[in-house]
């Protein structure tokens, strides 16, 4: 009944952060705070005025407390295809998560 | 002490349809697929109730939700035995040491 991470490791994930940015890269290791470690990572910028825009990040390491969705990336949805559409995708940002508002 | 009831009470709902409600507004519907004691959520079958907003999200399939962003958790009544769940919450309710801290009345039923 253990909702852990151990499926996705070394394959390929999108990360939703807290602050609503959108980061792609193989998971390479996970603790139990969901502190993660990503390999080949880059983000993917959308915008209402532009085209996606890929932001290389190389080894990436991420704090727990930044995680709000972790997503497996299928290969349909990866390959030749499906990346030129995506390009063109425009799109508002995603909102922030919002914690503790006093 | 640890609030088990709820991990309890969404074990019994996996297999079944749920919404989840994150705290930036974005729901996403899915099948539940497990639960772990901080109530992260694994949804599978995933798709995002307005996809039209978020088109960003539309290649999630399977995900991993941190308990912590989680607002609300949309479930259908036939999944849910209303009753005993109220029952539950409040036999929970009166064994925590509650007497000290509570100003307002606490109905004990025995």
């Amino acid at each position: 009944m253990a909702s852990t991470l151990s499926e996705l490791t070394n394959k390929s994930i999108t990360l939703l952060t807290c602050d609503g940015r959108l980061i792609t890269g193989i998971l390479l290791g996970y603790d139990q705070l969901q502190n993660l470690i990503l390999k080949n990572s880059y983000e993917k910028v959308y915008s209402m005025d532009a085209p996606m825009e890929k932001v290389e990040l190389g080894l990436f390491v991420v704090r727990g407390d930044n995680v709000a969705v972790i997503s497996e990336v299928t290969a349909t949805s990866t390959n030749g295809d499906r990346e030129e559409e995506d390009e063109d995708v425009r799109a508002e940002p995603i909102p922030p998560i919002v914690q503790n508002v006093t | 002490i640890t609030l088990q009831l709820f991990f309890s009470f969404f074990k019994t709902l996996v297999g079944k349809e749920i919404a989840v409600e994150l705290k930036n507004d974005v729901v996403l519907t899915g099948t539940l697929h497990s639960v772990d004691q901080y109530l992260n959520i694994k949804l599978t079958n995933v798709s995002v109730v307005n996809e039209n907003r978020y088109p960003q999200l539309t290649a999630l399939k399977n995900c991993f939700i941190r308990g912590s962003v989680v607002r609300y958790v949309q479930i259908n009544p036939s999944d849910v035995d209303t009753e005993l769940l109220q029952d539950a919450t409040r036999k929970e309710n009166s064994s925590e040491i509650t007497a000290a801290t509570t100003s307002s009345s606490v109905e004990v039923k025995s």
